[in-house]
């Protein structure tokens, strides 16, 4: 009896060594860059500000490259007919977003998805609604030759910015002598997407300790935002996003071809029907809402969520009905406009154009 | 008197209501910088998405293995404690005073990808004394020592089908939890009534392993082998079994949204004799004998409109013959039940209200035992609803033992409940 006591104390003490040791060594162990979050099976984080911004080690930024991403980034000479540029679904003055329900791209085609916001696109481990896409890098490439985006082959888009004298000049300003490549192209817009960050909303204010700066209702909308209503469920963290994916019984529109989000990309069933969390900063810029647009407004959208969304047998199980009433669903609305940055607008001064258009 | 005591318990709810937050929150809501609402319709009542993160093991519904472990975060420590006035009265007479009315003292956590863990331990209360003999007597501390709950999940074993909970744990079967009820001082009669001489007790947790899942959703199952004994070692060979199937209609988990009905079946064997002071094994099992059998069955419903919950549980035990005292050639046989109704309102559900019924009616033979409760609470939470772990709490009860007026009672507390 005594050898089993002797035995158990000792269990014990070394049980609360071990987790002291634990506790001290993940307290000296630094936070992972937010990029990496999802990858690192990190769970819920903290509504806060935003931190500085990390660009990949192949691809460091610099002031001219950043420049010449702009300059690409508004320029519609990247489509096959000269009428779509990046900017064009991707409009600063539509919360980097469009005016939807879906995207229009050359010859008036319509796509099937909403145009995600580029703005604080640079925290996202995965790219697309569906994540397909690893990096910016790798996503800007992809609507260059989309048919129904810019409908352009990479080929004649490296043709047509080779034939610009600007173009050639600043690219070998950037990357040095040697032929325009489309991974150049791409870092270039990506470098600029990664100064796309709104980092000043009343929110993050209010976040640094200016309590004056959300009113009493945006604070109380605060309060539903991170507990009754069950946004930071998945709006989690200073980007206001998980970056996962999740199944929100959107219908899968068209049903010869619905759109299977995620799945496509991992085939794994549980993935059916969903589609990656966007960032709620600036979100009253951006209506309408989800992936196809079909919430047109912030009110609709709350009052989406507070069915406990649409029907789906794959629906997410964060979600329930929520039971807000009018008031909550007032500061709600109230607090998701404080989430509107107040930064100077990155693209107030659109770039000009560097030669003629080319015969 | 009374009066000093109502303007001393204003002062404070006043002063209370203009502190700031607590820094300090309990234990998931600290780790993940949620509000407690997230999980709680209001602490300590779980409203869906606490019911489904319950049922995961501790980490957010469908994201199990995407969070931090405890070793990665603070110390999932929690404490809950309730502090009042209480006002009892009888035909004897009244008696009214401060008190304390428990402690529980709460770890709880993810270990590593679909493992959890929950300890819950109450400490035992000598000071303030239950009773005048005070704490030199020893013998009616105000509330025992106990590890009420010391489980381990593991989640997840086949997809939602299965997750297995090991250890001391709420089973299953209480399709309504006593522990999670925003009752303070009223229990759920039924839940604590003492069948005749069965040492079983339905109200306390018990030691086993529980299988729970569900293969459909909103069709939930349970499973259960225990020793039946509560805290006490077990006393014979043999173990208890149960099982639980709950149905919700619509979205959610029958908590705080969606229609959910459930029933139960606990069928047990416990001794009926012992011989005393022949201890057989050295984890200290008692050599029951004459083991007999009991079963509880029951039914429960949980209806929602907005935030307006009505919930109901019927429960019929029956247990051997050899357990009733009373009436020796027959089965001990009793029923019972509460409803209980719930109305949360206000901005981010700062008021609760509820009215609660509870009745036992046991067999003729026993009808001096037969029990009717009517409650009713008022709660309202106080601070930033970042921290709020502070309920100002109205209390009152009338109790009555239908055949023996002498002993109805009333009791009325006003109480602050706190969590950190």
């Amino acid at each position: 009896m005594k050898k089993s006591k002797q035995v158990f104390s000792l269990l014990i003490v070394l049980f609360l060594a071990g987790w002291g040791f634990c506790l001290a060594a993940s307290d000296e162990k630094p936070p992972p860059p937010l990029t990496q979050i999802n990858t690192q099976v990190l769970g819920p984080q903290r509504l806060g500000p935003l931190p500085p911004v990390v660009a990949p080690p192949n691809n460091p930024q610099s002031s001219v490259k950043i420049l010449l991403g702009k300059q690409l980034y508004f320029d519609t000479r990247l489509s096959k007919d000269n009428t779509i540029s990046c900017a064009t679904c991707h409009d600063p003055l539509l919360g980097w977003s469009d005016k939807g329900p879906t995207s229009k791209g050359i010859a008036g085609q319509m796509g099937g998805r909403r145009s995600p916001p580029v703005s604080n696109a640079a925290y996202l481990p995965l790219q697309f609604w569906d994540g397909r896409s690893p990096s910016l890098e790798d996503q800007a490439k992809g609507p260059i030759q989309n048919p129904i985006e810019m409908g352009n082959t990479h080929q004649a888009m490296i043709r047509t910015v080779a034939d610009i004298p600007g173009y050639v000049e600043e690219f070998q300003l950037v990357f040095g002598e040697g032929p325009i490549t489309v991974q150049q192209v791409a870092d270039a817009i990506a470098a600029f997407e990664r100064t796309v960050v709104t980092t000043d909303s009343r929110f993050d204010r209010f976040a640094r300790g200016d309590h004056a700066a959300l009113t009493r209702l945006e604070k109380q909308g605060l309060e539903v935002f991170n507990g009754k209503g069950h946004c930071t469920a998945c709006h989690w963290g200073p980007n206001f996003t998980d970056g996962r994916f999740h199944n929100l019984g959107v219908p899968a529109g068209d049903p010869k071809n619905p759109d299977l989000g995620r799945y496509v990309v991992t085939k794994d069933p549980h993935d059916m029907g969903a589609f990656k969390t966007p960032t709620m900063r600036d979100v009253s810029l951006r209506a309408p809402y989800l992936h196809d647009g079909s919430e047109k407004t912030l009110e609709s959208l709350i009052d989406f969520y507070d069915r406990g969304s649409g029907k789906d047998a794959n629906l997410d199980p964060l979600l329930v009905p929520l039971g807000l009433n009018r008031m909550e669903k007032k500061a709600l609305l109230a607090f998701l406009k404080a989430l509107v940055s107040l930064n100077p607008e990155v693209a107030a001064v659109q770039p000009v154009p560097q030669a003629a258009l080319p015969k | 008197m009374k009066k000093t005591i109502l303007v001393l318990l204003s002062g404070v709810v006043i002063a209370l209501s203009f502190c700031q937050p607590l820094t300090a929150i309990p234990a998931f809501a600290r780790k993940h910088g949620f509000n407690c609402n997230m999980c709680h319709v209001a602490f300590p009542k779980l409203n869906d998405f606490g019911q489904r993160f319950r049922d995961n093991g501790y980490q957010i519904p469908g994201q199990s293995g995407r969070e931090n472990t405890v070793f990665e975060t603070s110390i999932p420590l929690a404490l809950r404690t309730t502090a009042g006035h209480s006002l009892y009265k009888n035909k004897q007479g009244t008696t009214a005073g401060f008190g304390l009315y428990g402690l529980d003292m709460l770890a709880a956590g993810v270990l590593h990808k679909n493992l959890s863990f929950l300890f819950v331990y109450t400490p035992r209360i000598d000071e303030p004394a239950a009773d005048f003999n005070g704490p030199s007597n020893g013998t009616n501390p105000a509330q025992i020592a106990t590890i009420e709950s010391a489980s381990v999940v593991f989640s997840n074993l086949a997809g939602e089908k299965l997750n297995l909970r090991v250890g001391r744990f709420e089973p299953a079967y209480h399709l309504i939890s006593s522990k999670r009820s925003y009752y303070v001082r009223q229990p759920y009669e039924i839940y604590d009534f003492p069948a005749g001489s069965n040492p079983y007790s339905f109200a306390i947790n018990q030691i086993g392993i529980e299988a729970s899942g569900r293969f459909q959703p909103g069709l939930k199952y349970s499973l259960g082998i225990i020793n039946g004994s509560g805290g006490a070692p077990d006393n014979n060979t043999g173990k208890d079994v149960y099982v639980t199937l709950q149905k919700t209609f619509g979205k959610g988990e029958g908590q705080s949204a969606g229609q959910r009905l459930g029933v139960f079946g606990y069928f047990g064997r416990q001794p009926s004799a012992f011989s005393p002071g022949t201890v057989v094994a050295p984890t200290g099992e008692n050599n029951g004998r004459e083991n007999r059998s009991f079963y509880r069955l029951g039914g429960s419903l949980s209806l929602n409109w907005k935030t307006v919950n009505l919930q109901a549980l019927v429960l019929k035990g029956n247990d051997n013959k050899a357990f009733n005292y009373y009436e020796t050639t027959r089965d001990y046989s009793f029923w019972g039940g509460l409803v209980q109704l719930d109305v949360a309102a206000l901005a981010n559900n700062r008021l609760v209200a509820s009215l609660l019924y509870n009745w036992v009616q046991p067999s003729k033979y026993d009808r001096p035992n037969r029990v009717s409760a009517y409650s009713a609470l008022l709660r309202y939470y106080l601070g930033s609803w970042s921290a709020v772990n502070i309920a100002v709490h109205a209390e009152y009860s009338h109790r009555s033992l239908w055949d023996n007026p002498f002993f109805n009672d009333d009791v009325f507390t006003l109480l602050l409940d706190f969590d950190f």
